[in-house]
């Protein structure tokens, strides 16, 4: 997989074509959400009641990890599943690369999930009980849960890179190989594994956002248990 | 595979401007359309479950009325049954009273029509009997007994009581007063005479007498002294007979 290709600089940052690529999917779906919304009904057409089913599966599916905090994760957690799974898709339109194959957006997807993981917690939970569950149960095991969240950082960032990669490259290569149509399988398995790695990614990303946020009721139930 | 910085932060960055895109256009229009619509749904759950307590409460109210209703309709029946069998025996009663009443005025008007017929009857024997006797004592009308009728005619004259004799004495005082003999034979002079004499005692006075011959008195005479007349004839004592059997007949029944 070559590097993306720099196609002109703001001052020191380079604009790649992959950042392009992010460009044209957030102005895709700008455009559409704000087509599809503007004329809302409480009787909605096919469109609205698509939107609708899409909008409450998300919520739904906070709901079942956070009952009471779908309101409040939902713009994250669902722009994760729907950018990522955009992003993915990207990948099968000719001339196009997707940009979660590349490891400086995986990982800075990433950043943003470990950053949010923390902000979400210390906002449910207050700073001082917030970082206290590092110390739980012992605070010898501090370094461990550092390290954890360290890793599973880079397995968010690395796991989404290299499926993507990975996928785009074996289409390459049974391309070169085979020939024209040969790849259309992989293309189809192409498209379940970019719904299926947006899934795991926005899932993982709201189970540490969860686990933040009731790391104190975790806390408390530990030491329950303890005493008991 | 080299990292970039560049697009490390520009993804960082496009990201959270797609969020803020996402969460203004897309996430809180369909939620508040979906909201809106939630609250809808309630209120037509709610206008719903308020129209099903009240038709329940209605349908509560409608048996309790039918309820009423029917106890209402039991008593009514009972009271008008009750009311029926009360005036059947009113008009049975009066139905009795009025046969009865009936009853006993054809028996009245029975028993009248039995007497009616009865007396009728009476005074057609007695007529009969009246009849027959008159032509019988026609037959044995004679002067002989005209002669016994006289002296029976001076007997009741001579022995007329005293209240009797002022009556006729009272009677005899009128003015002008002539005393009338009816005779059903002839009186010869020697009679004439002697009943001249004996009305004289009775009358208290000479007055004068004017004879007639009167074949229906049968036998006998009839004396008038103005409004006192002295019946000594058999046609008279028939009629007085008849008089008192029918005076007899009539006395039980009425």
């Amino acid at each position: 997989m070559e590097d993306a290709m720099v196609l002109f600089r703001l001052g020191p940052l380079a604009i790649t074509s992959i950042v392009v690529t992010t460009w044209g999917v957030m102005l895709v779906l700008g455009v559409f959400s704000w087509l599809a919304t503007r004329n809302l009904a409480l009787d909605p057409g096919p469109l609205q009641t698509a939107l609708e089913g899409i909008v409450s599966a998300i919520e739904e599916s906070i709901s079942n990890v956070l009952p009471d905090q779908a309101q409040r994760l939902l713009p994250f957690i669902g722009t994760l599943w729907i950018y990522i799974l955009f992003a993915n898709l990207v990948g099968i339109v000719p001339h196009l690369h997707a940009p979660t194959g590349n490891l400086s957006v995986t990982s800075g997807l990433a950043l943003l999930v470990f950053l949010s993981v923390h902000w979400f917690g210390v906002r449910s939970e207050g700073l001082r009980s917030y970082f206290k569950h590092y110390l739980s149960p012992s605070p010898l095991l501090l370094p461990f849960h550092l390290l954890s969240e360290v890793t599973r950082t880079v397995a968010l960032a690395v796991r989404l890179f290299g499926n993507i990669m990975s996928l785009e490259m074996a289409a390459l290569l049974v391309l070169l190989v085979a020939g024209l149509l040969v790849p259309v399988p992989l293309l189809m398995l192409h498209i379940a594994e970019a719904m299926v790695q947006a899934y795991i990614f926005g899932m993982l990303a709201l189970i540490y956002v969860a686990g933040a946020m009731q790391s104190q009721q975790n806390l408390d139930r530990n030491e329950e248990g303890g005493e008991a | 595979m080299a990292f970039d910085w560049s697009t490390f932060t520009l993804e960082i960055i496009n990201f959270l401007i797609l969020v803020w895109i996402l969460k203004r256009f897309l996430y809180h229009p369909i939620l508040r359309v979906v909201a809106r619509r939630r609250v809808g749904l309630e209120k037509v759950m709610a206008d719903a479950k308020r129209i099903e307590t009240e038709a329940g409460a209605l349908k509560q109210q409608h048996e309790r009325e039918l309820a009423q209703w029917k106890e209402e309709k039991e008593a009514a029946t009972a009271r008008l049954r009750e009311e029926l069998a009360a005036e059947r025996t009113r008009l049975m009663a009066e139905l009795e009273a009025s046969v009865a009443e009936e009853r006993e005025r054809r028996r009245v008007l029975d028993e009248r029509r039995q007497s009616d017929f009865k007396r009728a009857v009476e005074e057609q024997g007695i007529a009969q009997g009246a009849a027959f006797s008159a032509r019988l004592l026609n037959r044995v009308a004679t002067p002989e007994l005209e002669a016994r009728l006289y002296a029976l005619l001076l007997e009741d004259l001579r022995g007329l009581r005293a209240e009797s004799r002022r009556a006729v004495a009272d009677a005899a005082a009128a003015p002008g007063l002539q005393l009338k003999v009816q005779s059903a034979f002839a009186l010869d002079a020697a009679r004439r005479t002697e009943l001249a004499q004996a009305l004289a005692e009775v009358a208290g006075k000479v007055l004068p007498i004017a004879y007639d011959e009167n074949p229906e008195l049968i036998a006998g005479f009839l004396v008038s002294i103005g409004p006192w007349i002295l019946h000594a004839n058999l046609r008279d004592e028939l009629k007085f007979f008849s008089g008192a059997l029918r005076h007899a007949g009539q006395g039980p029944v009425d």
